[in-house]
């Protein structure tokens, strides 16, 4: 009698223990922006997470550039079926908060303590840490280290190496090396010139526009003083470095493989410096995309694979793998002590310029209408770039456009 | 007008070296037959191919059929509101593209289509820039060919296909050949419509090639020369009808 009740015993713990680990199977959709250059990576991150939860399928969905990703998005948020997950930027993530998925109460609090502290700020919507980061890169100064021996450090100095290493090579009154490049539509360039300047583009709550204010003035303008030493293109500037049309630039560090690629193929040498720092600070913009889990009629169970993921793609291995072989930077602190890591920064010293930068950047601000701002802020250093207004009319226009949107 | 193809071509056999050497480097030092390998394993570009294909020439043939007899209608029928009819439908044009890909992905969403082969080919299957071109052309048919057929006791549908058709075939060829191209370059509305790869198309295996930071020039461009092969192949068979088209209905 007690053998049958001992036996019964263990098979009700049993059922009880198939009913506690059993998992249901589950399939999230991930949209991401990843083409042929970074996807392997990302399919072989995910492959060790299905692995790891074999109960999940993880169904990869390239959907074109950023942009393209966030004109899907929207409409299919207009359509009420978006993905489980998406990567998105800051900006447009804020109009969207109402129908995610918060993924930050869904983590430890040593999890969510790791993430680099500028990368918290903003990922968080009124206290609540929605999306994590992700494919995270840095401004920093590329510049040709077989024409310059040490990099500007200063706004002063960048500008007078500009104009010094502008230069007519073979002598028929035409430019044949720029001293940098500027991409006209570069709205993150533009809040590098402010931050450093001490300028911001809004008050502290949100009501009112300050960039016009005089960082943000001398900001442009001093932009506008680089426009006569500027290979001015909207392509990549690695082609004009592979060109030799430019001496230094400033870009992201996430175009790293390409300006170096371009450079190397073509005899150059590029290295890699902070940004040269303007009368405040040397700031520069943190750029690339979050984690977003959509709450708009996935099940429970799709929800929780998909923060899962999130969890498991910041984990200070994964991020550093992600980082060695796509070209972006840990976005947990934990993952800079990682031996990887380390061993990557002994054989390629610039990613330690490039951490420096990361610990050190300022990010968007998270006002529901920043993408329209971003988008107005770039147009009117677009305008400054190539002569169609004056850096004083710019911003005078600037802050009017942007009053409206603050209004709005 | 060759250089840039020339270019394309040249660059598909470069090293990614030569690429952005300046001054340009327009014959490639060593022909890399092997881009083209690698560019065709970067995506499952046969799928795509094929998909590209089928969307292509059922689109093709779908709206040839629809706008050929539309055309028809508003060229030759007499029925009530034609000419408004006809004045809403010029006016469709004047629509931004951008502007209805939400509402039209709702709908197809709605339909059941999505991430299916009716998303690519059903929305496509009528042009009203077909009709209008074809219109044109028709109403340059003389009415009086209608009126002897008919006394010889021909249907209207038999007129359109057996005497109007074989007259217009340059116009027609026309609309053919710029629903085919549309449809092959077709990039937008195939991302938006589609999630898994087996439904994708050429134009959207080319962007792999692209990131935010930079571009795989030599692969790109490898991989463009075999997307247009097949458009050229039709150009050359039907660019005489196509240039007696363009120049017959006046549209350049």
């Amino acid at each position: 009698m007690l053998r049958k009740g001992i036996l019964l015993g263990l098979i009700g713990l049993m059922l009880i223990g198939f009913g506690v680990f059993a998992q249901e199977p589950v399939t999230i959709e991930f949209w991401h922006s990843m083409s042929s250059g970074h996807q392997p990576y990302l399919v072989e991150l995910v492959d060790k997470f299905m692995e790891e939860y074999p109960y999940i399928t993880v169904n990869l969905t390239y959907q074109g550039g950023y942009g393209d990703t966030e004109d899907k998005v929207e409409a299919s948020v207009v359509a009420g079926n978006p993905p489980t997950m998406v990567q998105l930027y800051e900006n447009v993530i804020t109009p969207l908060v109402e129908v995610l998925y918060p993924i930050g109460p869904q983590m430890t609090a040593e999890e969510k303590a790791d993430i680099l502290d500028g990368l918290v700020e903003n990922n968080t919507f009124d206290g609540v840490l929605v999306s994590v980061p992700w494919n995270k890169s840095i401004m920093v100064l590329f510049y040709r280290s077989d024409l310059i021996d040490t990099p500007p450090t200063t706004w002063e100095e960048f500008a007078t190496m500009a104009a010094d290493l502008t230069v007519d090579i073979d002598g028929d009154g035409l430019i044949d090396r720029y001293g940098t490049g500027l991409r006209p539509y570069n709205p993150e360039l533009f809040l590098n010139y402010l931050i450093q300047n001490g300028g911001t583009i809004l008050n502290e709550d949100w009501s009112a526009v300050t960039i016009g204010d005089q960082a943000g003035v001398e900001a442009m303008q001093y932009a506008e003083s680089l426009v006569p030493y500027s290979y001015i293109s909207s392509g990549y500037l690695s082609d004009a470095v592979g060109s030799d049309l430019v001496a230094m630039f400033v870009d992201t560090s996430a175009g790293y493989y390409y300006n170096n690629k371009a450079a190397v193929d073509n005899g150059f040498e590029l290295s890699v410096a902070r940004v040269p720092a303007g009368p405040v600070n040397n700031k520069s913009a943190i750029q690339g995309t979050n984690l977003v889990v959509f709450d708009m009629g996935q099940t429970q169970a799709q929800k929780d694979a998909a923060v899962l993921l999130a969890r498991f793609l910041i984990r200070p291995e994964n991020t550093v793998a992600w980082s060695l072989r796509g070209g972006y930077l840990p976005v947990v602190k934990s993952a800079y002590e990682e031996q990887a890591w380390l061993d990557y920064l002994v054989e390629n010293p610039e990613y330690i310029v490039m951490s420096e930068a990361m610990v050190d950047g300022f990010a968007q601000i998270l006002h529901p209408n920043y993408g329209l701002m971003r988008g107005t802020i770039g147009g009117a250093f677009e305008e400054v770039i190539l002569g169609a207004s004056t850096a004083v009319d710019a911003m005078a226009n600037l802050v009017l456009d942007l009053t409206d949107l603050l209004d709005d | 007008m060759l250089l840039p193809f020339f270019w394309m071509v040249t660059t598909s056999f470069k090293s990614s070296s030569e690429v952005m050497q300046m001054p340009p480097q327009w014959i490639p030092s060593t022909w890399l037959w092997s881009n083209y390998a690698k560019a065709w394993s970067v995506a499952p570009f046969a799928r795509y191919f094929f998909n590209s294909f089928f969307m292509a020439i059922t689109t093709t043939i779908g709206e040839v059929i629809t706008t050929i007899m539309a055309a028809y209608a508003f060229a030759k029928m007499k029925f009530f509101g034609k000419n408004a009819l006809f004045a809403v439908l010029l006016a469709t044009l004047m629509i931004p593209g951008q502007m209805l890909l939400i509402p039209n992905y709702v709908t197809i969403n709605r339909l059941g289509w999505f991430d299916r082969y009716e998303a690519l080919i059903i929305p496509w299957l009528a042009s009203v820039f077909g009709i209008f071109l074809l219109r044109q052309f028709f109403r340059s048919i003389p009415d009086e060919l209608l009126d002897a057929a008919r006394i010889d006791g021909c249907s209207r549908l038999r007129f359109l296909w057996r005497i109007v058709v074989p007259l217009s075939k340059p116009a027609i060829m026309t609309v053919a050949l710029l629903k085919f191209l549309g449809s092959w370059n077709s990039f937008q509305w195939v991302l938006l419509m589609t999630n898994r790869e087996a439904m994708r198309t050429v134009p959207v295996g080319l962007m792999s090639f692209r990131s935010e930071v930079g571009t795989a020039y030599e692969l790109l461009m490898a991989a463009a020369v075999l997307a247009i092969i097949p458009v050229l192949i039709l150009f050359f068979f039907t660019q005489k009808q196509f240039i007696q088209g363009v120049a017959r209905t006046g549209i350049k």
